[in-house]
């Protein structure tokens, strides 16, 4: 027996060793490898000046067109990330500021993620890699269910993760392969047009948003224009008057709700496609950019 | 509380640390704790079906002993019938009232009648097929005079209970499993040692192939409408792979974890992908259930013996009901009745016996004649698994129809954003290794066992899956 204890003593240790050394090894890789998330391109691209950034979910990642501002000679990039919450808006901007990023101005899409003060599993995954490297990220996430097992469990965070943050996408990091994330400055267009389009938004509530008045004062503290806008929906949705209650509990949201109507500029009621992307940016950029 | 998850990797090394440590003294001691901790893992699934357990133990316990203290046949045959009608009453009841039920309107339906079925919607007891099967194997061969009935509660109940084979077998004879339960057993280290290599290797299976198969498979049945015939066709070798890794996989742990309390059990699997025709993979998969069936079912029906009509109904009756105790649903009849005609001519031919026993070391051009084998074995199981994983049986026929009339096979992207063919050097990979260690109950225990280990927890690490957390399938039977 005695030998068989020893016999499983060993045994856990070599598995405490394999989950070391490959925390060590996929951190190493993530932390120095060419990014292929937005998450990655904050923590580890070099300080950059923007005089303009947005910020949100997919409805900032597929609505707003950096292309358009840079052919006006303005730097600018889209980091909405799609699904993620202003949870996970909030860390980023935090993070480009502790990088030492210089931002004139921020466009936050604030609508449909003011429902509720969720986050985002999958794209908090994202920040994981760094958790243990990075004091701001660490302290940002210190009060979530299961930060002790991320943070000091070897290699739980990538087994957990694994979808997200695992050995595929591991592979394809250290095989430099392209990510349509990163393209067109980050903005994603999408291409088709949807059919039968329509949305029920009766359900929904906007509620008081922490991570919002997170990123409110972190621009008022950084001296960054904050423009919070609502991004344009189809026609046919249930409860439109959502849009004028994010207003009534924000005054300083522009409701843009109704910008863009046509239905060929959009590639789901929630969604617009790249026309209507275009459209709707180069509204932004003639009332706010003149 | 499945067996790979975090509470198992917990209860594991209590039971078994309080098995040599504490509880040591006796048999007695040893099979007190493991009820104990058989009825606390069962009753982690839901405690009220703990009660079925324990009520489904005692009766066949009781009427074990009426049967063998008869004093005419005719109350023998009265215990016997008593015990099988309770057994198979439970079973109809939780299982099989339902589909009957809806199968019955449907039919008075189609003659135009309208039929309000009274439905149960009882959520089925974990296990229950599995320790119904244990139960009717230990009344028949009490009844048929091949086993003394068991006097001591306590080791009947460890037979029936006992947790590693409690929820998803392998299906135990009392003629195997009570023998051993009835001697104190003593620490073996090479035994213990071969279950933790058996454990390592079930988790690889489950968590690394079954559960990287689960992804693509579902992607591709879920949405087989706007699937290309490569898909289709990797999605059927992808479920091949995901019920082999997870059954398999699940029944290593089962013996493995076994092992550690020094009890054999039952070999479930034996290569059946190695399989040269279709007689040989039911030698080779869920043998436990096979031989069940074969013992109790097929050889009093008369067997092989009898005329060809004979041989053929014992044939169907056999597969139609193998498929109908996996579950209540057209779909695993259909199954069940695919793999009698596949069966079938080599029963008439009498070729079901010409594969036996494990391919022993071939040469070129023996390894040339046996890949067409092999090939065509594993091709007519993957269709007929397809059966088997159908939500419908129309879905079975809409997804073979598209797999033969699409003729596309170009690389597709499913909705999981993965291409349909990203699997298949893993799989080649994973076949491989069980082809050069198929003489062996596991690939681990042998020569370089330390690096195998080691590799193995990497693989783990590596490439299983663990943000989608997914049970085992047979525990739904």
């Amino acid at each position: 027996m005695k030998k068989f204890v020893y016999y499983l003593l060993g045994l856990l240790l070599a598995i405490l060793l394999a989950a070391y050394l490959l925390d060590y090894t996929f951190t190493a890789f993530y932390t120095n490898s060419k990014p292929r998330n937005k998450i990655a391109l904050a923590y580890t691209g070099t300080a950059q000046e923007y005089d303009v950034i947005f910020l949100g979910s997919s409805r900032a990642n597929n609505h707003f067109v950096p292309q358009l501002f840079i052919d006006r000679g303005l730097t600018a990039y889209n980091f909405g990330m799609s699904g993620s919450r202003l949870e996970e808006s909030a860390l980023l901007l935090q993070l480009l500021l502790a990088k030492g990023a210089k931002i004139k101005s921020l466009i936050v899409e604030v609508d449909l993620n003011i429902n509720s003060n969720g986050y985002s599993e999958g794209t908090r995954a994202n920040f994981y890699p760094y958790l243990n490297q990075s004091d701001l990220i660490s302290s940002y996430y210190k009060n979530i269910a299961d930060f002790d097992k991320l943070y000091y469990l070897p290699f739980y965070r990538y087994l957990k993760y694994d979808a997200k943050i695992g050995m595929r996408e591991l592979f394809f990091t250290v095989a430099k392969r392209p990510s349509k994330n990163l393209q067109h400055y980050g903005f994603y267009p999408l291409k088709n047009t949807g059919k039968d389009m329509k949305y029920d938004l009766s359900k929904h509530y906007p509620k008081k948003n922490r991570a919002y008045e997170t990123i409110k004062k972190i621009c008022s503290e950084n001296h960054i224009r904050l423009i919070a806008v609502t991004t344009p929906m189809c026609e046919n949705v249930k409860n439109i008057a959502y849009f004028e209650e994010v207003v009534q509990l924000y005054p300083e949201v522009h409701n843009f709700e109704d910008v863009v109507t046509d239905e060929d500029c959009f590639s789901s009621c929630g969604h617009m496609n790249e026309k209507g992307a275009k459209v709707f940016t180069q509204f932004l950029l003639d009332k706010f950019f003149k | 509380m499945f067996f790979n998850s975090l509470s198992f990797a917990i209860f594991l090394p209590i039971v078994f640390f309080l098995y040599w440590f504490v509880f040591n003294s006796s048999k007695k001691a040893q099979n007190t704790l493991l009820i104990i901790a058989s009825y606390y893992f069962y009753s982690c699934w839901d405690w009220r079906f703990l009660f079925l357990l324990v009520f489904s133990t005692g009766l066949d316990y009781f009427t074990a002993l009426k049967i063998e203290n008869s004093r005419s046949k005719a109350e023998r045959k009265t215990w016997f019938w008593i015990s099988v009608g309770v057994n198979l009453g439970f079973l109809g009841v939780f299982k099989y009232y339902d589909f009957f039920a809806v199968s019955f309107s449907k039919l008075i339906e189609g003659f135009g009648m309208q039929a309000n079925p009274f439905l149960l919607n009882l959520v089925l007891p974990v296990g229950i097929s599995f320790y119904t099967f244990h139960g009717l194997s230990y009344i028949i061969d009490i009844y048929k005079e091949r086993i003394r009935a068991e006097r001591n509660f306590i080791d009947y109940a460890l037979f029936v209970s006992y947790f590693p084979l409690l929820v998803a077998g392998p299906i135990e004879r009392a003629t195997h499993l009570l023998p051993q339960v009835k001697v104190k057993r003593s620490f073996d280290y090479q035994q213990a040692k071969e279950g933790i290599h058996q454990i390592l290797w079930g988790l690889v299976k489950k968590i690394v192939i079954a559960d990287s198969c689960a992804q693509y498979a579902n992607a591709v049945f879920d949405n087989y409408e706007s699937m290309n015939s490569l898909s289709l066709v990797l999605g059927a070798v992808y479920f091949a792979f995901q019920i082999y890794g997870d059954f398999s996989g699940y029944s290593d742990i089962a013996l493995g974890t076994s092992k550690l309390f020094g009890i054999n059990l039952l070999k479930n699997f034996d290569y059946p992908y190695f399989s040269r025709d279709i007689a040989e993979f039911w030698r080779r998969w869920h043998i436990s259930l096979s031989s069940w069936f074969r013992d109790y079912l097929y050889i009093p029906l008369g067997g092989s013996q009898g005329g060809t009509w004979m041989k053929i109904r014992n044939t169907f009756i056999i597969f139609l009901v193998s498929g109908f105790w996996h579950g209540a649903n057209w779909t695993f009849l259909a199954w069940g009745f695919l793999n009698a005609l596949y069966f079938l001519p080599l029963l008439l031919s009498n070729k079901n016996r010409t594969h036996t026993g494990n391919i022993e070391g071939v040469s070129f051009i023996q390894g040339m004649k046996l890949i067409p084998q092999i090939g065509l074995t594993f091709a007519l199981t993957c269709l007929a698994w397809i059966f088997f994983r159908a939500r419908t049986i129309t879905d079975a026929f809409g997804y073979i129809k598209r797999m033969f009339s699409n003729w596309q096979f170009k690389p597709q992207y499913f909705n999981i954003e993965r291409y349909n063919f990203e699997l298949v050097l893993m799989l080649v990979l994973f076949v491989g290794f069980e082809w050069f260690n198929r003489y062996k109950i596991e690939p681990i225990s042998g020569k370089y066992s330390y690096p195998k280990i080691c590799l193995a927890i990497i693989v783990l690490l590596l490439f299983g899956v663990y943000s989608e957390y997914k049970s085992f399938i047979y525990f739904q039977f």
